[in-house]
């Protein structure tokens, strides 16, 4: 006997379904089905991973989706399931889904009984489950059952559902009848919501969820029983006659649609008419080497490039490549800058194409590492740009392509502990306050695994039982899919309306479509997508060489700019790197020094060793220890040196890791293919224990130490989720170069540019203010006569005049207008400047609040005086002069000090030109024995020492257990402060709550990076109670 | 005139944590606002602070007990403690949600002057366990604000309350937020700093109102205030932090509860003979208690001697989370008592409602109960006892078609028995039940109609491990 279940709802039913696809999937193999359908609410999204679990299996997967009908949205839904027969089949319901979720607000869809019979369904199979058929009107039932009957004619089937509820006989009973009158088959089916009979209690919490109530006040929402599972075929046997049981093999049978046969149809719009792609791909990229290599293409990279087009041909790769470039190309013309990376994007074509700036004469990445002809997978390159502007390229695909053609890639959105948490402690009534003090209390920063003790340790309710089921839940619950949502920038394209190939609902955001799968989903069905992502570095790139292009006289590019640069290396060797791309974190700046890098590869290093994977898995050390000949770089065999050569021997890319598991643990390609997406999920829901002993066995049984397998083990946790590829690594090391090359040749320019593309980057505006003062760059205050509304040079491009964009609360437009209406000599006064610009008195105040309109008045205080009364003036006088009735009674308003003026500088600025609070307090006569940042370059490790300054960072971060480290700013700079966590628990006041903190601690240094570790702390805010100072808090 | 201002900063803290012995930080939250209200000094101790964030406290203390804002709960708490206030003084006026204005002048007189006043005050405070910062001024509004900054002195003279008033931070001043704003960028940081300006330019600059409102505090403008009156009977509420599952603990609040009544009552001159319990429970509906007394009385002991009594029978619906105690029957003293209990309804149609009300005033409340459905999946639950609905409430809609509700017999056992010989005949089933695995009672069994050999039609289940139970009868 077999069974084919064409009733099932996958978690991609939010918060109606209990299992995942691929776990209906195995059970539906294990159970010796002959078929399982997939059908989930007015949507497909749960196909792909099932169709991925069910592959090469002798269960054959089907595609089909449930909807609920109705012909107002008041009235009383009528549930059907319609089954995809063939690959039009699809497409109709594809297309049936979108008609109802695009007229429905996002996550909610609505079907009318017109839409059955407009939508062409001639290739989908009806299936009509009609409910306690005891309780309507028979002849009700039976029209509504002729209804469909006369749509779908012999494509309709009933479906006997047994629940084992409460008079099912008669139900059942009244099908036969129905069946009977309406001259129809019957098929057995069993509106399955979970793969085993023990989800119920999940079930039961998401019916609750859903319904926003608990448990306990849920009622008749929950199921009276768990029999909505995949039931063993005895079971069902059991409970209905075979020939309902043959009924849905027959139904099977007649459905043939297979997912995996979705072929990407690539939009031919991009070659010209009478030519093949490959040629017109060929074309581009000699067209693109005349530009690149003026003098001649050299003979290694011209057999590269033929090479790689050889490849890419043989993978049909073209209009791939041909997409990026057109979308390259637009942004090339708009004076976009873009910069792509990823596994395709480091070739000599893309070079020629202008797809990146890697030269493949520099780097010797080779193509066939990141593309390889095994793995069938698509290319990828993701393309990053200006993030000022990268609407206008999203805007421009959809122009080029259409709506219909281009949507945007879902991104589901999953269970994570914290929202898990919530969601089942409000179901399980749980008294709120208490979960959310725990979520509070929770550090989540702590390992993976930490939060369950962290919770267990406080007494979470007084029911240990209670407790138990709380974490069975939540742990199951992890990972479940909440909804869709859209992707940062993953585009398809299609040839053909995009609706029959996958549908299309609507996105939050107004105006913006997606499909129901996400970068996953595409990728295992082997659907192209393109990345349009936005990046804060290249916008402040283009501004900065647009800078040094008019200071230069002429257009400097990225390409134009020297590569290595010994100068630039020397910089960033001594950890002068704020406002670099990627290098500037704290612990990118300690991580220079000791890596000192010094071409440019080593800066593909630099990028992604300082990363949670290289980090956990120990890896950092032996690699400084190598690079600086401390020790011998050897290889256990030719394989691994194949992978691990550029780097030393020791692995510190994604690739390399992926790689190793191949040649060191004997990994097939499909196996390792598994582990990169159990590394990019397993912070989710990935489980990466399966990995675990083939991994170590595997490379024990090669002769590679236990030691070495358990590293490379740790470095595959670490990896997920913040994986670090070299091809990624490759293309952001060349705008790290760049960035640092700007700010050590043009520093005025690399810091308008920064501060032009706020916010972006690790740093404040303040905190870059001070970093050019430290690098003697003159900083102006923003001032209504001078200023722009951005930042601007002054004085042959020497000195940053602050723009009128620094001041918080004024409108761009309040801004524009003053930059707009200023005379050429300039505004004369108050009153002139009020009546020229006609801005309103919000503005006017905020202006002089930030001392703007300092050329008019003694200070501020007084402007504001001026400013405050001068109301719209009465008709009366409209025609006189402004200084007829613009009378001033003099009233002397104390003068502002020193430290009130620098708390006004920080309140509507978020920064100060004059003195640092900390040198003010310093003169008062504080701090008298306390070193500055400075100081503690030369002063003598290993010595008590006393620092002070504004805390601008508190990082904990996961990789370094329990240490806090802190940074305090004070006049000369940074200081970093590093917390033990003993230390930390005992003063956890000031720790947490200081905005000036006072150390004592013991001096460390290593180069011209010192740390404090801390003894004693003591909040001194009192201080500065009311200054304003941006802290960037971890908790 | 002079003015008394007593700011309770802990208010609703110290409401609800009076019987606590306070070496836990505790700390009062408004859900959803993510800020700490009030914290307690051993919260204090800790570095925890009010407006802070709520995770920046838990993580100073990880111990920390958070309780839930209610600004109905310290509107509450605050007409509570207005009440002994009141007793001491014939004026005040009630400032939500933690301030109680009140005239002194004439009180000096009574108490022999101010500082036996404000000792008698502290006093109060002190015995109710309440923090307090009180100011005296010659304004109200100056009082109130130097009570909430607790620059307050125990003094009545002119100069130096002027001098205090003067120094009053300008933020502190209930001005809008803009105009305090501006008041800051001008430098003008206290009270002094603005009254220096001449007042038609604060007023042109500054608009109008703010000079109104500088001239009410300095005294040179009315600033009428709205007297608080005692109301016609006596209520008090006591929150608790956690909830309190036995009668046992609610004798001690209970207890000073009545020592207030007491003090009211003799205030007041009167006395009650009827007194009602109101018990708050989280996931329940509130249940009542009445003590009755033979006469009238207003002795707290006499009161507490009933209501042992009669906690001591009782037993808890649920786990209390507030109590209230309300003496609406308020009898002059020396009159005589109610009798009407047995009295001669005069109205037939309300005999149907008289009769229940009786019986419950007899039995008490909760004794009278009718049977509703319940939305629950297993048979014992399907159905609950809930006390009648009061005279002219309605009850909540039941109407269930009867076609959609399953077949179940009209005769539920207690308890289901073991059945020992299998009937012969099965009319229907399986119907399987399976669920409330979230409440301890989880029940999974297959339930059948079948006629047993008795020839009586029965309601039976198997349970899980095999079991066979007979659960209620058919007719």
């Amino acid at each position: 006997m077999s069974y084919a279940e064409l009733h099932c709802f996958s978690n991609f039913t939010f918060l109606t379904g209990a299992s995942h696809p691929e776990e209906l999937a195995a059970r539906a193999l294990e159970l010796g089905y002959t078929a399982l359908a997939i059908t989930d609410t007015c949507s497909v999204a749960g196909i792909p991973r099932a169709w991925a679990a069910l592959k090469n299996s002798p269960v054959k997967l089907i595609t089909g989706s449930h909807f609920a009908v109705s012909e107002d949205p008041d009235s009383l839904a009528t549930e059907i399931i319609l089954l995809a027969r063939d690959r039009i089949g699809y497409g109709q319901l594809c297309q049936l889904i979108t008609t109802a979720r695009r007229r429905a607000p996002k996550g909610q869809y609505y079907l009318s009984g017109e839409d059955l019979t407009k939508h062409g369904l001639d290739h989908c199979l009806c299936l009509w489950a009609p409910k306690k058929l005891y309780q309507v009107a028979f002849e009700d039932a039976r029209q509504c059952g002729q209804w469909l009957r006369d749509i779908f004619g012999s494509r309709f089937w009933l479906t006997a559902e047994r629940t084992l509820e409460n008079r099912e006989e008669e139900h059942l009973q009244q099908l036969d009848a129905l069946a009977r009158g309406l001259q129809c088959a019957i098929t057995a089916a069993g509106h399955v919501h979970t793969h085993r009979r023990d989800r119920q209690p999940l079930q039961d919490v998401l019916t609750a969820i859903r319904h926003r109530c608990t448990l306990e006040t849920a009622g008749k929402h929950l199921f009276q029983n768990g029999e909505r599972y995949l039931r063993p075929i005895p079971v069902l046997q059991r409970l209905y006659p075979e020939a309902w049981l043959k009924e849905s093999i027959t139904i099977a049978d007649l459905c043939s649609f297979d997912p995996g046969s979705l072929k990407y149809e690539y939009p031919p719009d991009l070659v010209p008419e009478g030519m093949s792609p490959a040629r017109y791909l060929a074309q581009l990229t000699r067209k693109g080497e005349k530009t690149r290599f003026p003098e001649g293409t050299p003979l290694p990279i011209q057999a590269l490039i033929k090479k790689e087009l050889a490849l890419i041909s043989e993978m049909r790769y073209e209009h791939y490549f041909l997409t990026i470039h057109d979308i390259v190309n637009f942004a090339r013309l708009q004076g976009i800058l873009c910069q792509g990376r990823g596994s395709a994007a480091n070739s000599a074509v893309c070079y020629c194409l202008g797809i990146t700036e890697v030269d493949p004469r520099k780097v010797e990445l080779l193509f066939e590492r990141f593309i390889s002809r095994d793995r069938n997978e698509p290319p990828d390159i993701d393309v990053d740009f200006e993030h000022e502007r990268r609407e206008e390229v999203i805007q421009y695909i959809y122009r080029r392509y259409t709506r219909e053609r281009a949507a945007l890639a879902a991104t589901v959105i999953r269970y994570r502990p914290r929202s898990a948490l919530r969601d089942v402690g409000k179901a399980l009534g749980l008294d709120a306050t208490l979960v959310e003090q725990l979520l509070n209390g929770i550090d989540w920063r702590d390992r993976e695994t930490d939060w369950r003790q962290q919770i267990l340790d406080k007494k979470l309710t007084r029911n240990p039982k209670v407790a138990n089921q709380f974490f069975t839940l939540v742990n199951t619950l992890l990972g479940f899919p909440r909804h869709l949502s859209q992707h940062v920038g993953g585009f398809v394209i299609s040839a053909g309306p995009l609706a029959e190939l996958v549908p299309i609902e609507n996105a939050a955001m107004a105006d913006r479509t997606v499909i129901q799968w996400d970068k996953d989903d595409l990728e295992s069905l082997g659907l192209m997508k393109v990345d349009v992502l936005a990046l804060g570095m290249l916008s402040a790139i283009r501004k900065s060489l647009g800078l040094i292009s008019e200071q230069q006289g002429h257009t400097v590019r990225m390409q134009d700019i020297p590569s290595d640069d010994s100068h630039v290396y020397g910089m960033l060797q001594a950890g002068d790197s704020i406002g670099v791309f990627q290098v500037e974190s704290r612990a990118q700046i300690n991580m220079l020094p000791r890596l000192k890098p010094e071409k440019y590869y080593d800066l593909v290093i630099e990028v992604a060793i300082v990363r949670p994977g290289p980090i956990q898995g120990d890896m950092v050390h032996p690699y400084l220890r190598r690079k600086h000949g401390l020790e011998k770089v050897e290889y256990p065999n030719e394989a691994i040196r194949g992978v691990l050569e550029r780097t030393l021997g020791v692995p510190i890319f994604q690739e390399q890791v992926i790689r190793l598991a191949m040649v060191a643990a004997g990994f097939s390609a499909g196996e390792a293919d598994q582990l990169r997406r159990a590394m990019a999920a397993w912070k989710s829901h990935g489980d990466m224990t399966p990995f675990r002993d083939k991994l170590l066995h595997g490379m024990l049984e090669r002769g590679h130490s236990a030691d070495f397998a358990e590293r490379i083990y740790k470095q595959i946790c670490g990896f997920g989720g913040y994986g670090f590829p070299e091809s990624h690594a490759a293309s952001f090391a060349l705008l790290v170069y760049v960035s640092a090359w700007i700010k050590h040749h043009y520093p005025p320019a690399f810091y308008c540019g920064l501060l032009n593309s706020q916010p972006m980057g690790f740093y404040s505006p303040s905190q870059l203010v001070q970093d050019a003062r430290r690098h003697n760059v003159e900083v102006l205050p923003p001032n209504v006569n001078i200023s722009r509304w951005d930042h601007t040079l002054e004085n042959r491009y020497q000195t940053l005049r602050l723009g009128l964009r620094l001041i918080r609360g004024l409108s761009r437009q309040a801004g524009q207008k003053v930059v707009s209406q200023r005379p050429p000599n300039g505004y004369q006064s108050i009153a002139h400047f009020r009546q020229t610009t006609g801005l309103d008195q919000q503005s006017l105040e905020t202006l002089t609040a930030a001392n703007a309109l300092s050329d008019f008045s003694e200070n501020r205080r007084q402007a504001y005086w001026q400013l405050l009364g001068h109301t719209a003036p009465a008709e009366l006088f409209v025609g006189e002069a402004p200084a007829s009735y613009l009378e001033d009674v003099p009233v002397a308003l104390t003068q502002p000090s020193e430290g009130q003026d620098t708390l006004e500088d920080y309140a509507t600025q978020g920064l100060t030109l004059g003195r640092h609070p900390v040198a003010i307090l310093r003169a008062q006569g504080h701090f008298r024995q306390c070193l500055n940042g400075r100081e503690l370059l030369t002063a003598e490790p290993g010595r008590p020492v006393q620092v002070v300054g504004l805390v601008t960072g508190r990082q904990r971060p996961g990789s370094a257990s329990g240490v806090t480290f802190v940074t305090l700013e004070d006049e000369t700079g940074n200081i970093n402060v590093v917390v033990w966590l003993d230390t930390a628990r005992h003063q956890r006041q000031p720790l947490l709550t200081a905005r000036l903190m006072h150390v004592k601690g013991i001096l460390e240094r290593e180069g011209n990076v010192a740390h404090v570790m801390a003894g004693k702390l003591s909040d001194l805010s009192h201080l500065i109670q009311t200054m304003q100072v941006p802290s960037r808090d971890f908790h | 005139m002079l003015w008394l201002y007593i700011h309770l900063p802990n208010l609703l803290l110290e409401h609800i944590s009076q019987d606590q012995a306070g070496k836990t930080p505790l700390i009062v939250s408004e859900p959803g606002h993510g800020l700490v209200y009030q914290a307690n000094r051993a919260a204090h101790e800790l570095g925890v602070r009010a407006g802070m964030r709520l995770k920046t406290a838990v993580n100073l203390a990880p111990e920390l007990v958070i309780a839930r804002m209610d600004s109905g709960r310290e509107q509450r708490a605050l007409a509570q403690q207005a009440r002994w206030l009141y007793r001491l003084a014939d004026y005040i006026s009630l400032y939500p949600p933690n301030g109680l204005l009140t005239e002194v002048s004439s009180l000096k007189r009574l108490y022999g002057g101010l500082p036996s006043l404000w000792q008698k005050l502290t006093e109060e405070l002190k015995s109710r366990q309440l923090t307090g910062q009180m100011a005296t001024a010659l304004t109200p509004s100056a009082a109130r604000y130097l009570a909430q900054i607790n620059r307050g002195q125990c003094t009545d003279c002119p100069e130096i309350l002027k001098g205090l008033m003067q120094t009053l931070p300008i933020e502190q001043v209930d001005l809008p937020e803009r105009t305090v704003k501006r008041l800051g960028k001008l430098g003008l940081l206290n009270l002094n700093d603005a009254l220096s300006l001449p007042a038609n330019e604060i007023a042109h600059r500054l608009e109008p109102e703010t000079l109104q409102r500088l001239q009410q505090i300095q005294g040179t403008r009315p600033d009428p205030q709205t007297p608080w009156q005692l109301p016609h009977h006596f209520r008090q509420r006591m929150d608790f932090v956690s909830d309190i599952e036995q009668m046992a603990g609610l004798l001690f609040p209970l207890q000073r509860a009545l020592g207030e009544l007491e003090s009211d009552l003799q205030w007041r001159q009167q006395d009650t003979d009827y007194l009602k319990l109101t018990f708050h429970h989280r996931d329940h509906a509130e249940t009542h208690l009445a003590i009755r007394t033979a006469g009238p009385e207003h002795q707290a002991a006499a009161f507490m001697a009933l209501a042992r009594i009669q906690l001591e029978q009782q037993q808890l619906a649920a786990p209390v989370m507030a109590m209230t105690l309300t003496v609406s029957r308020l009898i002059a003293r020396g009159q005589p008592a109610g009798t009407d209990l047995f009295g001669t309804e005069s109205d037939p149609d309300e005999a149907w409602q008289t009769l229940i009300s009786r019986l419950q005033a007899r039995l008490g409340e909760s004794a009278i109960n009718t049977m509703v459905s319940h939305p629950d999946h297993r048979p014992e639950k399907a159905w609950m006892q809930r006390a009648l609905a009061k005279p002219g409430k309605t009850a909540p809609n039941l109407d269930v078609r009867l076609s959609h509700l399953p077949q179940r017999p009209l005769w539920l056992l207690r308890a289901p028995q073991a059945v020992h010989h299998l009937p012969e005949a099965w009319l229907a089933g399986p119907e399987r039940i399976s669920g409330g695995w979230w409440d301890g009672e989880r029940v999974q069994r297959d339930y059948y109609i079948a006629q047993l050999n008795t020839g009586q039609l029965g309601w039976l289940f198997r349970d899980v491990s095999g079991g066979w139970y007979i659960h209620g009868w058919f007719g």
